[in-house]
């Protein structure tokens, strides 16, 4: 009987013999050393080094299996019931660790080797080759510059999500009716609105659009020039997302203490200082988070361009995603394509938390 | 037969219900005729199976591809005992696009299935995912399929690392590979003198334009020209002029600006094969021996020159920098802007069918325009004569049985005896004159008679058909090397085409020079001396 210690939350005694102990370990670090080995033999025979090995590495998935088991059974055998309430946590945690750390570390691996599908050597480890290639590789800085560009439209998108928020939530007559009208492009698929206004709408010849320019005198084209072409993306993909932005600064505008809003009318506040003075310092943090996931967004953006403008004319709408996207699938270029989005991963990583550094003092409302 | 061309001529003939149940009757009656009272065994099975549904009798089903499926076992037959594979079982990768392709083989292979007691599982896939997944199998050596619908453009990615099965004697006479048209024999479909392939289909790009700007009187006042010369200036010379039909800009040839998967480079082929495929030489995208491109020789840089003076000319349509090969086809030159245009055979299918189609009634055919000079990069200069080379884009579709089943004898010839039905002489005469997915590729698919005699239009098959025929039959047609990772060349190929398009290089021969430093590239990371021998054995050197 355990006399100290979690006494709470312990329903049974647990007597857990030295012997016992030692099985549980056995038992993990046996099937641990086992992995290790077959792994280790098997790369020993992916390499040439010994004469004999497995036609995949699946067996070696088996050995990891295992000693996942083991280790679970273990918490149990060593532990006690202690390990039984570690058994709710760690099945799930190793299914997390399997799934995400393991294919994080293999592309690590890949993006430093030269490897592409048609390649009859498969994957051959190249150094900082794919680091030099891509530091030359004028496709993917430009796909980078234009990213630049498309994150700063986010603050056009934002002012305008802004005033549609404002204006949804005041008294207007078919609030309702407008609120999910506005919220309908967010639940288009961007593939479905490339098609819709980018090929369709927005065609050259017979788009709607075009017929009613070239009925006022003017020649359309909205994909001739690289700046209208990247100016038409942005567009579409703002058509696509400001909803979303409009909805989430739609609630932070609704959860406002009406009080301090009403105190300033009563303090003699204009409709613009009200708004300059008290809702938008209040708005801040909601405003930030929208901004920031609507970047996160924006980062990925490739659908619309992929199939509008396949990055064109000469890359000026290229982004990273559709650029990787092109290297993967048109060209089975699995190492270098890899590092390069690897490399977008880690500034990515790197923007985001610049970026929350900096907006952090706007993030907790005023006192 | 493309879907749109059997829509076309169905709606083209506007067959009505009359005529129709005057085809069923004559069907039957000739049901009603004894056996023996029919010619040899082949021409009755042939003329049998066109009358199934019947032209106008609506879109072949299920059963009716089981019924070719059972009138074409003959030829099965000969070779294979009734339950000879019991207990065989293969995997079929291949493709489900229109709902074409897997659907129909299995049709025709239930009553194969039946009579050799062998069972098929079926792997469909999408044509967007076609290149990854087979990339995918290769590559980690995961190759879960025994017989394979694949393009010949594959073939030196398959082949080429020896994972098929070579085609057993038996096979060859059963599918009589003679009748072949003439590009699709050797080297097509084999490696190192050993034949792979099954042919169901045959690929080329012919000359599509408005019969309305030719002749006298017409916008151009000249004729249908046959040399990309004559067409540029014709171009040209377009513009500021009306269109005889839409009353909007008149448009020249229409080449697509903007990259396709890799498929939009071939279009840049097809002006550059008149000047770069030289008839001594079948070589004319790289050099044999090193794998050089001579993308960026005079010959190549010509053909993009051609189309930098036609941007420079404004003789496009607005937004072509935006326009894709589908953008060339079916939204300018069907909807009425241009009047020249290179694509494989669903334009003119299109022309009458297609909503949104204008030019249904003044569209004409022919083969890939000549060239009044071919660059000879043997010699490395200019030869001032006439050269014609149809490119051959794509070279059509095959099937192919993998070496998954070499060490199976009984296998193995259960699975090439599904790849020789599907590819048997007659079933391909039915899968030629409807809706498949496949074009014509044996010369016996082009005897007008029969198809005149099924029900359709002689004037527009032999007008339609025949370019094709002519394009096929070439003895300089340009084939593209079969070489892994064809499609990666051209890939990014377009990517510096477009920089070059979009003034982003100083000259046409700069664009050039880029393509080939990327070309270059590739091959050095693919492996150079693997390419290089894989090149050889697909030119049949």
């Amino acid at each position: 009987m355990m006399i100290e210690g979690d006494l709470l939350h312990t329903v049974t005694a647990d007597h857990i013999s030295d012997r016992r102990k030692r099985i549980g370990k056995t038992l993990v670090w046996g099937t641990a050393l086992f992995g290790l080995a077959l792994a280790l033999w098997q790369f020993a025979f992916e390499t040439g080094r010994v004469a004999n090995g497995f036609d995949s590495w699946r067996p070696v998935l088996y050995a990891y299996m295992l000693w996942a088991t083991a280790l679970c059974a273990s918490q149990v055998i060593v532990n006690g019931e202690k390990g039984k309430r570690t058994l709710f946590v760690l099945p799930a945690a190793l299914f997390v660790i399997s799934l995400v750390v393991f294919p994080l570390l293999f592309a690590l691996y890949i993006s430093f080797n030269d490897w592409n599908l048609a390649s009859p050597n498969g994957p051959q480890p190249n150094g900082l080759d794919n680091v030099r290639e891509m530091w030359n590789d004028a496709f993917y800085w430009n796909a980078l510059k234009n990213m630049v560009y498309y994150v700063l439209a986010v603050s056009v998108e934002y002012i305008i999500a802004f005033a549609l928020a404002l204006l949804l939530n005041s008294q207007i007559r078919g609030r309702k009716f407008f609120r999910v009208v506005f919220l309908l492009p967010l639940m288009l698929s961007p593939v479905a609105v490339s098609w819709m206004i980018g090929k369709s709408m927005l065609e050259v010849r017979f788009g709607p659009i075009s017929r009613l320019l070239r009925e006022i005198g003017i020649e359309p084209s909205f994909f001739g020039s690289p700046e209208i072409a990247r100016f038409m993306i942005m567009a579409m993909d703002a058509w696509t997302f400001i909803p979303f932005m409009m909805i989430m600064l739609l609630a932070g505008l609704q959860a406002l203490p009406s009080e301090v809003i009403e105190a300033s009318k009563v303090d003699g506040a204009t409709g613009w200082q009200s708004f300059r003075e008290v809702i938008f310092p209040l708005m801040l943090p909601v405003s930030v988070t929208a901004i920031v996931i609507r970047i996160i967004f924006k980062l990925k953006l490739a659908d619309i361009i992929i199939n509008v403008t396949s990055g064109g004319p000469g890359g000026a709408t290229d982004s990273v995603t559709s650029f990787i996207f092109r290297e993967y699938r048109d060209r089975s270029n699995v190492g270098y394509g890899t590092l390069l989005a690897i490399v977008y991963l880690i500034l990515i990583i790197i923007f985001i938390t610049m970026l929350l550094k900096i907006v952090s003092r706007w993030m907790e409302r005023p006192a | 037969m493309k879907v749109e061309l059997y829509n076309y001529i169905r709606n083209a003939q506007k067959m009505n219900r009359r005529q129709v149940l005057k085809g069923i009757a004559a069907a039957g009656a000739t049901a009603m005729v004894p056996k023996l009272a029919l010619g040899d065994g082949h021409s009755n099975v042939r003329a049998e199976i066109l009358k199934i549904p019947g032209v106008g009798a609506g879109s072949p089903t299920d059963s009716d591809w089981q019924k070719v499926g059972e009138m074409c076992l003959g030829d099965t037959k000969k070779n294979v005992a009734a339950g000879e594979f019991e207990g065989v079982e293969l995997t079929f990768m291949g493709l489900n696009n229109q709902n074409l392709h897997n659907f129909l083989f299995r049709g025709f292979l239930k009553p194969w299935e039946a009579y050799t007691g062998a069972k098929i599982n079926w792997i469909d896939l999408a044509q967007a995912d076609y290149n990854a997944r087979l990339q995918q199998s290769i590559a980690t050596g995961t190759v879960d399929f025994d017989i394979i619908e694949m393009g010949a453009p594959f073939e030196g990615d398959v082949l080429g690392k020896g994972m098929a099965s070579e085609m057993p004697d038996w096979v060859k006479e059963q599918i009589d590979m003679d009748d072949y048209v003439d590009y699709l024999k050797e080297p097509v479909g084999t490696w190192d003198g050993k034949t792979y392939r099954v042919s169901i289909d045959g690929d080329c790009h012919t000359f599509s334009y408005r019969k309305d700007y030719f002749g006298e009187g017409s916008v151009t006042g000249k004729e249908v020209p046959t040399t990309w010369q004559e067409i540029n200036q014709i171009s040209k010379d377009l513009v500021g002029k009306e269109d005889p039909l839409t009353g909007l800009p008149a448009h020249g040839y229409l080449d697509p600006l903007k990259g396709w998967g890799g498929f939009g480079f071939y279009f840049l082929e097809n002006r550059a094969s008149a000047y770069a495929k030289h008839p001594d030489s079948p070589a004319w995208l790289f050099e044999p021996d090193t794998m050089k491109p001579m993308v960026n020789n005079p010959a190549w840089v010509q053909a993009i020159q051609d189309v930098m003076d036609l941007i420079e000319a404004d003789a496009y349509p607005a937004d072509q920098i935006n326009a894709d090969p589908g953008t060339t086809a079916f939204s300018q030159f069907l909807a009425g802007s241009g009047s020249m245009l290179m694509w494989w055979g669903d334009v003119g299918s299109s022309a009458r069918t297609s909503d949104t189609s204008v030019v249904g009634d003044v569209v004409g055919f022919g083969v890939n325009p000549a060239s009044d000079r071919v660059y000879n990069s043997q010699t490395g200069e200019w030869e001032n004569k006439r050269n014609e080379a149809p490119n051959m884009a794509y070279i059509g579709w095959g099937v192919y049985v993998m070496a998954t089943v070499d060490g199976d004898d009984k296998k193995k010839k259960a699975a090439w005896s599904a790849a020789a039905h599907l590819g048997g002489k007659d079933l391909s005469l039915w899968a030629s004159a409807y809706p498949s997915g496949f074009q014509p590729y044996r010369n016996s698919h082009f005897q007008f008679e029969e198809w005149e005699e099924a029900g359709y239009d002689r004037a527009y098959i032999e007008d339609y058909l025949g370019s094709n025929a002519d394009s096929y039959n070439h003895p300089n047609a340009a084939i593209e090397p079969r070489i892994p990772g064809i499609f990666q060349y051209y890939s990014v190929a377009e990517d510096e085409l477009a920089k070059g398009y979009a003034g982003k290089y100083e000259s046409a021969q700069e664009t050039a020079d880029a393509i080939a430093a990327a070309w270059e590239e590739i091959t050095d990371q693919i492996g150079r001396d693997d390419q290089i021998a894989v090149y050889k054995a697909s030119l049949g050197l």
